[in-house]
């Protein structure tokens, strides 16, 4: 069903624009609109959401935490930064970016665990709190870098910053691509591994979970699909919030279905944010960011207050 | 916790407080008789800034501030440059601007460098920040004049007003009539050209910024030929749409000359502009400041599309 649901999006997607096309007779133009253009940015949008909403249904499930999201624990900003540093220090190839996204999305998730996590265990608030203390600190970072490095080389970043999908290519589509299916399969792989860990990490350990190694794979994953998808579009934020909240209300919490569905839903999502970003003020443009934190920004709220 | 407080409070006997209260009263004093000696230094007299804001400034000025390119090159061209004692970062035209102290940029500039400076005037382009900024000033004796020019006209106006202001009129008018009488020779070069050509001006590359209808320079292209390609877009320096700006087909692309604006977007590439070979870069201090250069700007332009 989710299937179909993302097939029509991407048709819908696909078909409107700040320049109306119509896709039964194409002059060259449209061509080059529809596939240089329009096509690159939707399929990317896709494999971004899907990378981000994976990431955010793990890291809940792993954290027993329904309010654990990539760009509010600060592991989005990691990959900012990474992908800031990356440019200034290594140039703008193809690899770089991605990678030190990665690296720093590793590091803040592994920061923000080691803080959330008390003597007493993890609880709710100290994890926000983790979150909101690493994603100002990085923040503060990224722009002591931009008033300080040369101001024309960093203009296009602050755009970015919020979660832009207009720079998308079909290279970063193919990577970004990669990442979300290995990703997917991978975490999707671990959902049972999961599931016994949100019921209670000792009764995980009597099932044989060896809870060590899946929470190392979980955090190694899920930073490197926000890492690529961060890399890709900048920080689109609480894709990994909403996404996997409306999938739990409609199949339950078991995470065999909650991941990989993550996926579709996060994929359709993003689409359709992009999608108001790119027609809302045609011929201009929003940063598809600004979109999904005018949904999540008040989820988030009620979720914490229904805490 | 609370008979340490008391314990330290007994500590104050009233002699000191009557000590604290004399320095406080002095310091207060003295700081009053500094401000009134700052405002009845000089003789002043009562002008109009671009927002209709009344403005009392002393009938000689002999020490101002520039918080805009575009005013310190004026303040230059009318021959006031000597009177200059803090610029912003940005003030890198004429050469003597360089060597003039520097007070950070126009949208942060440093206020406790501009009161130090005891200017009488400081010069502002923008009402941003105005209210806060202003009163501070005030309290200060320093008067804040704003010059906010939008087109050609109001350059030529802004040159009367620097003129009146600095007591020299004749150095203004000499200037004002050299640059209409420049205006107006490319004006009967490019009159009655059939078929001005589409221009499409980058700012930067990607994300993609151009001029909109709300900018000068859709002024200045008319001016020197030309019409530019995206004239109906609203807002001044908006972010365009990839797909709109392929359907564009500017016949000439002008570049905003600056690190990361060196070619045109991929967009363009089946375009007239590209195809023709017809790029060409203009100085981005030129066409970004409305200033003394804009018809260095109007006769480039004019050079570039009829050679």
């Amino acid at each position: 069903m989710l299937s179909a649901a993302l097939l029509f999006v991407l048709v819908l997607a696909l078909s409107v624009g700040s320049e109306s096309i119509s896709i039964f007779e194409l002059s060259d133009q449209q061509r080059a609109i529809l596939f240089d253009i329009r096509m690159p940015r939707v399929f990317l949008g896709a494999c971004v959401g899907a990378c981000l909403a994976v990431a955010g249904a793990s890291l809940q499930a792993l954290l027993r935490n329904p309010l654990a999201e990539p760009y509010l624990l600060g592991v989005s900003n990691g990959a900012a930064l990474g992908t800031m540093l990356a440019f200034v220090f290594l140039g703008s190839s193809g690899v770089a970016k991605p990678l030190m996204a990665f690296a720093g999305a590793g590091l803040a998730t592994f920061a923000v665990y080691q803080m959330a996590r008390g003597r007493a265990g993890m609880n709710v608030e100290r994890l926000v709190l983790a979150g909101v203390i690493v994603t100002t600190f990085l923040s503060s970072i990224i722009v002591l870098l931009t008033s300080v490095l040369d101001a024309a080389r960093l203009r296009g970043f602050t755009f970015w910053l919020l979660g832009d999908l207009s720079q998308a290519t079909y290279p970063g589509f193919y990577m970004t691509l990669v990442a979300a299916v290995l990703g997917t399969l991978f975490l999707s792989s671990q959902a049972r591994a999961l599931n016994l860990m949100m019921v209670g990490e000792r009764d995980a350990l009597d099932f044989g979970v060896e809870i060590g190694r899946v929470r190392l794979m979980v955090f190694g994953f899920s930073s490197l699909l926000v890492g690529t998808a961060v890399a890709a579009s900048g920080s689109v934020g609480y894709v990994g919030l909403i996404v996997p909240h409306l999938v739990r209300l409609s199949t339950g919490s078991d995470n065999r279905l909650v991941v990989p569905l993550s996926a579709l839903a996060g994929a359709i999502f993003v689409v359709l944010a992009d999608t108001v970003a790119r027609t809302a003020i045609a011929p201009r443009e929003l940063p598809v960011g600004a979109i999904t934190a005018l949904i999540g920004a008040p989820l988030f709220i009620y979720l914490l207050r229904r805490n | 916790m609370r008979t340490f407080l008391i314990g330290r409070s007994n500590t104050f006997d009233l002699g000191q407080i009557a000590l604290a209260a004399v320095v406080f009263a002095m310091a207060f004093l003295l700081s009053c008789d500094r401000a009134k000696s700052l405002t009845e230094t000089a003789a002043t007299r009562n002008v109009t800034d671009d927002l209709g804001r009344t403005v009392n400034v002393p009938l000689k000025i002999d020490r101002a501030v520039s918080l805009a390119p575009s005013l310190t090159e004026m303040i230059f061209a009318v021959g006031a440059g000597d009177t200059l004692v803090g610029v912003t970062s940005y003030c890198n035209y004429p050469e003597q601007a360089k060597s003039v102290q520097k007070i950070g940029d126009t949208m942060t500039p440093n206020i406790e460098r501009i009161i130090a400076l005891k200017p009488q005037v400081v010069f502002v382009s923008t009402s941003s920040q105005l209210e806060a900024f202003t009163k501070t000033l005030d309290e200060q004796g320093i008067a804040v004049f704003v010059s906010d020019a939008k087109s050609l006209d109001d350059v030529y106006r802004s040159f009367d007003q620097f003129g009146d202001l600095f007591g020299t009129k004749k150095q203004a008018s000499n200037i004002i009539s050299g640059l209409k009488r420049r205006a107006e020779a490319v004006r009967t070069r490019v009159d009655g050209k059939a078929n001005p050509p589409k221009v499409f001006v980058q700012i930067s590359n990607d994300p993609l910024f151009t001029i909109g209808k709300n900018s000068f320079l859709t002024e200045i292209l008319e001016q020197a030929g030309g019409t530019s390609a995206t004239k109906d877009v609203a807002t001044a320096y908006p972010k365009l749409s990839k797909e709109t700006a392929l359907a564009l087909n500017p016949d000439v692309i002008i570049l905003s000359d600056s690190d990361d604006n060196k070619e045109p977007n991929e967009v363009f590439k089946n375009s007239p502009a590209v195809k023709n070979g017809r790029i060409y870069r203009i100085n981005a201090d030129i066409i970004s400041r409305p200033g003394p250069r804009l018809v260095d700007a109007i006769e480039q332009i004019a050079t570039d599309l009829y050679p």
